[in-house]
Parts: structure tokens; C-alpha cells; sequence
């Protein structure tokens, strides 16, 4: 077939890209290869081998997120050979880790759990592993947990941490079946460079690395509903996974839409995907206050709270002039908003005297 | 990520020096080095010899040294209060049961050899060449005709893939790149192997001037040589040899050369294993393609050779490569076998590759007591049972049988040994030497050797062992290396040879 300008993946033609991968050409093709530790935003590992699929000419299966296409390349995933690797491959990672689906997903979700009830594989076939991998169980940090218990060890979220972050706050440590993720010397994620992204969350396929709020509330992430909506904290515009619990009216945490689907690609910082919990705290205002003449603060609507504050206003400026006001945005304003804020200033109260905590 | 200009290469140097992975030396190497702290942390626990700050002296439980009783070597050591532990191999079997003291004890040499033939390629009973006539020779006549004389020879890789020698070196030449390299794999560790150890101690000046004639010849500008930590006696050889060859003039200063000591992994001897330890990571092995040929270290053409391929050189070239080929039996030229376990005098013997294992064994005294089985490369190559004396121990010979000729650490077995024992200690080894990269090692290894602990502890129940046929099929198709490829193969080979010790039929 040389000379050909197509890839051919079980019987089918796709046109042959330079650099692509097996498992994007297959992508094209509406052909679903299973994958764990890879992630579009990482450079391929090739680490879980969940993937593997068969390339003529090759003695070996070779992984489709790792091995690049060629022209006139002939790729087969749908051989006995392909899904018995795949059986294999997920009765391993069931029996390193949690292999009960319920006890699994006892917070987070497991693609390792969905591929094995999609592959009819069922839990306990294999004896259990003993596998010594070390964790942190003193970590402090009031955010990021992780369950060495759950890890299938794919290090995507030690190179999530490094390729996209920058922040390289967790490696991989020891080696062979100890090998697991760890921080220097084991210390807190919190006396490290870590930013508290949460992205080891969102890449983590088998839920080991979990928000520990929703893990102290505990209830299973498949029983929360997904609500889209778009974080607050500045103007960037992240879209966010609010997930619910109907049942007690709660936010039980936050989590990021999959990677190429929103403008923030998967990612969110340590503001959208953790500071939530002020949402059900006692002491959040829900309805604007006025302080009285005695000092004491009361409960008024909208149009009360706002008359008083232009009368303020418009008192300072007719006693002290214009310059004696400064208006001052917050970063969680979005353009417009701040936009409207110059107005308000110049137009209405005519000062410079303008500033967006943002701007230094 | 590291910032720009982080000295990446240099940390596991800085590691060593700083004493490996006690209190306060992750913050003191990423000062120097600007790698991130838990990079390095990351790093320093790969490596046994940096991230284990206390052990004196480390104990070989390989195969060669269980049946030699190294279970009494460490009561003995215990008992003297010393710091000791085990470890899966210290690359002396024909000293078993062996140890290796940290504190700087030298490595012996090997008691028996074969005596100097003009049949031998490296010949190590001769005394170390140090003309350097081969180099001469290269320099006179060309890198194309010393390529082409490395191809006549057909020399296949003797660190156990038996790879071509010549298509690497032809592959490295061929590349546009011209920021090149050419690396010394020093880094034997397959258990039962202990032949690298004895060329760089009897004939470094062979190492040396075949590595001049590698850089010579596919236009490298540095040469690495990557040393087992273990082997310090070895190391120390090799300087000796490169400065008396620059005394003389025989080395110039047109090619860089650098001593780089392991820390503790036997994945290193895999090439891009060793690649990555080079360049300051974990030791694990690379995805292949590209092989280093193409983009090795530092993402440059890189030709790397074991330290027997590398010593054949200036044989090769002073003698003709056709001369060579003849060396062989079945395969090109003569090879160095170690022979150790239930053999009357263990050692290094250099003889025609494919030669029978019966030959060996004279070779080597003959077996002590009975013969019942023998490893023929390694903890790799599984085990072949006595019925196999006549097959041919080359490379191909020994695939066809389901073995391989590996490194050619041959281990000797008589009939006081428990195969499953056997099988057992080879499973320890993979365990422990793991990587970790890649699930179906990384877990299939801890499977068969909890199976087989399984097995013993039920009263040898055969029904334990239903999953082992499934798991090294997976561990054999789906690994990314060699290791996590072979490491099924000696519980799969004797339960395929001696299935009554299992308690199948």
C-alpha cells in the first residue's frame, strides 16, 4: 500500500495526517478505543496499555494513543486478540485496587469500573493484590485527596500537574509494585508548589485523587445531578459542573467539563473548582442590609439598599467634590461589568479616580 | 517542569553526594540543580542505592546465591551487628553466596576462565592488549570500512537481545543529526550474569579502544560510559585504561568521555532505561519508536553497546570480520557464558556461540550432583530441563525452545532443587526490579509471585495457580520492555517442564 494516502483501521479508510495517533485517526472513524491514562491535554505514556491495538507488520501490539499512524498503515482493534488484552488489562487494575463498583465509587466516578462492566468483566475473578503503595495520610491540605487504595499508578495527574500546570508539585516515587504518587519527602500538598487546581482530580480515571469536601460529605458523584453553569470568581468565563444533591439542596463540589469541550479546556484554579463552600454558610448575606441610626444592621430590599447608597454617594461628592470618590472593581467583574463601573464613575460622578484590583 | 537552565543530568550525581536520600537533601539538590523538589524526590527513590541511606552490605537473594545459602550469610552478618539486607543481585554468582559492602570493598575476579586461545574475540586470560592497533587501523582505513567489517562479523548485541550490532551502527551514521553519542552499557545485572564484570577488570584497554572506534566510526562527539554502581573495582579499571591511552597518545582529546555510575536499578541495563537515568530520571524504559538510533540521549543519534560487543571491536577489525563469523558455531563469533549454581567451578568461559550446554558444563567441571535443570541467559530465559544438554546456546537455538540465550548467565540446577522455589526466587527478582511504568509488569509481577507464595502456603494447592497462564500471556503481549515480556517465563517454563512440582499433569 505504498503510496497510499489513507490508514486503514478494521477494513476502514481514514486519510492519513501527519503526526496523528492511532486512537485520533480511530476517533474519526467513530471507532472507541479504551484508554486510561491518557489524556488529550499530555503527551501520550502509553502506561496502562488498555489501548493496545494491532499495526500489520508489528510482532507486538502497540499502544493507539502513543503510536503514530503512517501512510498505508493497517490497524486492527477488533481481534480476539485486541479485547482479550483489554479483559486482561482491566482484571489486573480490578484486582490491584478497589475491585467492588460500589465501594469503588463510593464519591467519585471510575472509568476503570465502567470499561469493566462494559467489557462483562466481573469484580473478584482474580485474587486480590497486596499492593504496598505508600500515601499521605497526614496531609493537611483542606482540598486534595489521595487514596493510594484506588491508583492504577497512570501518573496522569503527575504529568497533568507538570505538562499543563507547570507547577510539578507530585512525581512518581518508589518503583515496581510500590510505585506510587507521592510530594517531596512526603510533605502536605499544601508545604509544596502545589496551586490547589485540582486538575489530579480531573484527569484521575479511577477517582484516587478526590475532593476531600466530597469525600468528607460522602455521598456517590453518579447520585449528584450536573448543573452547567459558568464560574463568578473573574472574568475568564470557565465553565464549571456544579454537582448537586436534589435531595438536601446542596453544592457538594465542583468539577470540570472534559477537556475540548469549553473554552477552559478541562481545567479550572484552586477559586472555581473549591471555594464553594460560602454558598450554604450561616453567615452568607442573601438580602441586602441597612444600618439603622442606632448601628444596628436590618434586613431591606433592593431598591431601599441602592437609594440609600447613591444618597451616600452623591453626599460626599456635594460636600468634599468629585476627586473625594474613588470606585474600585473586583476581579470577579467581568469586562462589561467594568466597563460599567468607568461609566458610573466619570459619567455619573465625574472622577478618574478608578481602579480594578485586577490591574496590579 | 523545570525552569531554563535547570541541571537536570546532574541530580542524581548531586543525590550521591549528598548521601543519598537522607533529611534535608531534596532541598539542597534542587537549590543546586533548580529541578522541582518532588522530581527529585521522585528520582532518588528509583534507585535503591540513593533512596536506602542505612544498609552496609547488601545480600544477594538471586537464584544462584539461594542455593548457595545466602540465608546463612545474612544470619552471619546479623550477628556480627552488621547493616545488611537483601537485594535481587549484586553480579557476582560465581562468588555465591555474594555480597557487596558499600564501604568500598574490592570486587574479586572470577576464580575460573578459559585458558588464551587466537579462537577467543576477547580472550580474557591474555594479557590486556594496549596497542591499540585496531584503532589505528579504523583511522587508516575509514568509519565505512569499519562498518562494513562490524557487518561481515554479523555480530549480534551481547547484552542479550542479540540485536545486529551493525544495523545500529549503520543506523547512527545514517542520520542527519551530527550531534551524536555513543554509550557503554557497564550496567549487568541479569541475575547469573558476571562476564561485563571481567572484561572491564581483565581487558578495559579492549573497552576503551572499541568505544574509540565506535565514536570513531559513526562520528560521535562524547562518549558515556554508564557503570553498575556495584562496580566500583570495574570503574576504577576503566579510567585506568582510558588515561594510560591518552598518556600514550592513543585516545585524543577530539572525544569527550564520561564516567557515569549507577545508583541501584537493573531496568538501567535496558537502553532507554539507561537513556533516561543518563539525562537525570526515573529508569524507565521509553516507548519504541523512535529507537535510540534515530533519538537517544538528549533526543540525539545515540549508539549503545553492551561491554562484551564493544570489546569484540578491535578483534574484529584487527582479524577481519569473516575471521570472526568463523569463531561461531551455529551464530557468529565466540561468546562469553558465565556458568554458576550446581557447577563444579563457576566462572567465565568464552567459546563458540552455539555451543551445547553438555560442552559447557565440562567446560565448567561439570554439575555438582544430579542434573536437573538449567537457566540458560538469566533469570530472563525461564529454565530448560536436562533432556536440553544437546540444544545449541545461541540465540535462535534457544527462542525456538521458548528460552533464550539472554546475557548467557547460565545457572545450574540439580535435583535437590524445589522448581518452584526456583521459580519463586526468579519472581522476587522481576518484583523487586520492576520499573513500574507499565500496568501489566508492574502488577502482573506481584501477581505471579503472590500466587506462588499462595500455592506454597495452601499445601501446594494446584487450584492457586489457575491464573498464571493468563497473567503471563498478558504480562508477554502487553509490557512495554523486556522485562515485564520475559518475567512470566521462568514460572511458565517450569510449570511447562516439571508440571508434577506444580502438581499438575
Amino acid at each position: 500500500m505504498s503510496g497510499s494516502k489513507f490508514v486503514v483501521i478494521d477494513g476502514n479508510e481514514v486519510e492519513f495526517r501527519e503526526g496523528e495517533t492511532i486512537l485520533h485517526a480511530a476517533r474519526r472513524l467513530g471507532i472507541e478505543i479504551p484508554t486510561l491514562c491518557h489524556d488529550d491535554r499530555l503527551e501520550p505514556a502509553g502506561a496502562c496499555r488498555i489501548c493496545l491495538v494491532e499495526v500489520e507488520g508489528s510482532r507486538l501490539m502497540q499502544p493507539a494513543c502513543a503510536f503514530r499512524t503512517a501512510p498505508g498503515m493497517v490497524v486492527r482493534t477488533n481481534t480476539t486478540r485486541v479485547d482479550r488484552n483489554r479483559q486482561f488489562i482491566i482484571s489486573l487494575h480490578l484486582a490491584d485496587t478497589v475491585a467492588d463498583r460500589d465501594e469503588a465509587e463510593d464519591v467519585s466516578r471510575s472509568k476503570l469500573h465502567d470499561y469493566a462492566a462494559q467489557y462483562g468483566i466481573s469484580e473478584g475473578d482474580w485474587p486480590h493484590v497486596e499492593s504496598p503503595r505508600e500515601g499521605r495520610a497526614d496531609d493537611e491540605n483542606p482540598f486534595i485527596a489521595f487514596r493510594p487504595d484506588r491508583c492504577i499508578v497512570c501518573a496522569a495527574c503527575v504529568r497533568y500537574c507538570d505538562e499543563v500546570e507547570g507547577v510539578s508539585a507530585i512525581t512518581l516515587a518508589n518503583r515496581g509494585g510500590r510505585t506510587t504518587i507521592a510530594t517531596a519527602d512526603l510533605r502536605s500538598l499544601d508545604h509544596t508548589t502545589c496551586e490547589m487546581c485540582g486538575g489530579c482530580i480531573a484527569v484521575c480515571p479511577t477517582g484516587a485523587m478526590t475532593e476531600k469536601p466530597a469525600l468528607f460529605y460522602g455521598k456517590p458523584e453518579r447520585e449528584l445531578e450536573r448543573v452547567r453553569s459558568t464560574c463568578n470568581f473573574c472574568g475568564v468565563g470557565c465553565q464549571i459542573d456544579i454537582n448537586v444533591d436534589r435531595e438536601a439542596n446542596r453544592i457538594v463540589k465542583v468539577t470540570s467539563p472534559p477537556p475540548g469541550t469549553t473554552v477552559n479546556d478541562g481545567n479550572l484554579c484552586v477559586k472555581g473548582r473549591f471555594a464553594n463552600d460560602f454558598v450554604h454558610h450561616p453567615d452568607r448575606l442573601t438580602v441586602p442590609l441597612v444600618r439603622e441610626v442606632d448601628g444596628q444592621l436590618r434586613e431591606a430590599s433592593w431598591d431601599e439598599a441602592l437609594d440609600r447608597a447613591v444618597r451616600g454617594l452623591q453626599s460626599v461628592r456635594e460636600t468634599h467634590g468629585s476627586d473625594s470618590l474613588a470606585f474600585i472593581s473586583s476581579s470577579r467583574c467581568t469586562g462589561e461589568e467594568n466597563y460599567l463601573i468607568q461609566k458610573l464613575a466619570r459619567a455619573g460622578f465625574g472622577t478618574q479616580n478608578i481602579h480594578q484590583c485586577a490591574a496590579t | 517542569m523545570e525552569p531554563k537552565g535547570a541541571r537536570r543530568e546532574s541530580i542524581l550525581d548531586l543525590l550521591h553526594d549528598a548521601g543519598g536520600l537522607r533529611p534535608g537533601a531534596v532541598g539542597k539538590v534542587h537549590l543546586e540543580s533548580k529541578v522541582p523538589e518532588a522530581d527529585i524526590y521522585g528520582v532518588a527513590t528509583f534507585y535503591h542505592l540513593l533512596a536506602d541511606t542505612t544498609t552496609d552490605v547488601f545480600v544477594c537473594d538471586g537464584l544462584t546465591c539461594r542455593i548457595a545459602g545466602c540465608g546463612s550469610t545474612m544470619k552471619e552478618l546479623e550477628a556480627r551487628g552488621e547493616k545488611a539486607r537483601f537485594v535481587s543481585c549484586v553480579g557476582r554468582c560465581d562468588a555465591a553466596p555474594a555480597t557487596w559492602d558499600r564501604r568500598g570493598r574490592p570486587e574479586t575476579l572470577s576464580p575460573a576462565y578459559s585458558p588464551s586461545s587466537d579462537q577467543h574475540a576477547i580472550d580474557l586470560a591474555a594479557r590486556d592488549d594496549q596497542r591499540y592497533d585496531a584503532l589505528g587501523l579504523a583511522r587508516d582505513k575509514g568509519g565505512p570500512w569499519v562498518i562494513s567489517e562490524m557487518d561481515a562479523s554479523g555480530i549480534q548485541g551481547r547484552g542479550g537481545a542479540g540485536f545486529p550490532a551493525a544495523v545500529k551502527w549503520k543506523g547512527v551514521i545514517a542520520q542527519p543529526v551530527k550531534e551524536r553519542y555513543v554509550v557503554l552499557n557497564a550496567d549487568e545485572g541479569e541475575p547469573g550474569t558476571f562476564k561485563d564484570r571481567e572484561v572491564m577488570l581483565r581487558r578495559p584497554h579492549l573497552v576503551i579502544e572499541g568505544l574509540a572506534i565506535a565514536a570513531f566510526a559513526v562520528e560521535a562527539q562524547e562518549i558515556y560510559l554508564y557503570v553498575r554502581g556495584e562496580f566500583g573495582a570495574a570503574k576504577a579499571s576503566l579510567i585506568g585504561a582510558l588515561d594510560e591511552a591518552r598518556a600514550r597518545g592513543d585516545v585524543d582529546d577530539r572525544v569527550r568521555w564520561h564516567f557515569v555510575d549507577g545508583h541501584g536499578a537493573y531496568i538501567c541495563g535496558e537502553e532507554t532505561a539507561l537513556l533516561e537515568a543518563l539525562e537525570g530520571r526515573r529508569g524507565m524504559p521509553r516507548m519504541k519508536p523512535p529507537f535510540p538510533v534515530e533519538s537517544g540521549f538528549r533526543g540525539k543519534p545515540t549508539l549503545i553497546q553492551n561491554v562484551e560487543t564493544l570489546a569484540c571491536v578491535p578483534a574484529i577489525l584487527k582479524n577481519g570480520g569473516a575471521w570472526f563469523r568463523t569463531l561461531g558455531r551455529t551464530a557468529p563469533g565466540s561468546k562469553l557464558y558465565c556458568m554458576s549454581g550446581h557447577v563444579a567451578r563457576p566462572g567465565v568461559y568464552e567459546a563458540p556461540l552455539g555451543i551445547t550446554m553438555r560442552e559447557l558444563l565440562d567446560l565448567a567441571g561439570g554439575a555438582v550432583g544430579t542434573l536437573k535443570a538449567f537457566s540458560p541467559g538469566g533469570a530472563s530465559s525461564g529454565f530448560l530441563p536436562a533432556s536440553k544438554l544437546d540444544v545449541a546456546m545461541d540465540f535462535r537455538a534457544l527462542a525456538v525452545e521458548g528460552s533464550m540465550l539472554g546475557s548467557a548467565g547460565v545457572v545450574v540446577l540439580d535435583d535437590t532443587v524445589d522448581m518452584v522455589e526456583a521459580s519463586l526466587a526468579q519472581a522476587v527478582f522481576f518484583e523487586q526490579e520492576s520499573c513500574g511504568q507499565c500496568s501489566p509488569c508492574r502488577i502482573g509481577t506481584q501477581l505471579i509471585r503472590q500466587t506462588l507464595d499462595r500455592y506454597l502456603t495452601s499445601g501446594r494447592d494446584p487450584k492457586t495457580l489457575e491464573i498464571i497462564p493468563e497473567v503471563s500471556w498478558g504480562m508477554s503481549e502487553a509490557s512495554i520492555c523486556g522485562l515485564g515480556l520475559a518475567a512470566a517465563l521462568p514460572v511458565k517454563s517450569a510449570m511447562t517442564w516439571f508440571p508434577e512440582e506444580f502438581g499438575i499433569d
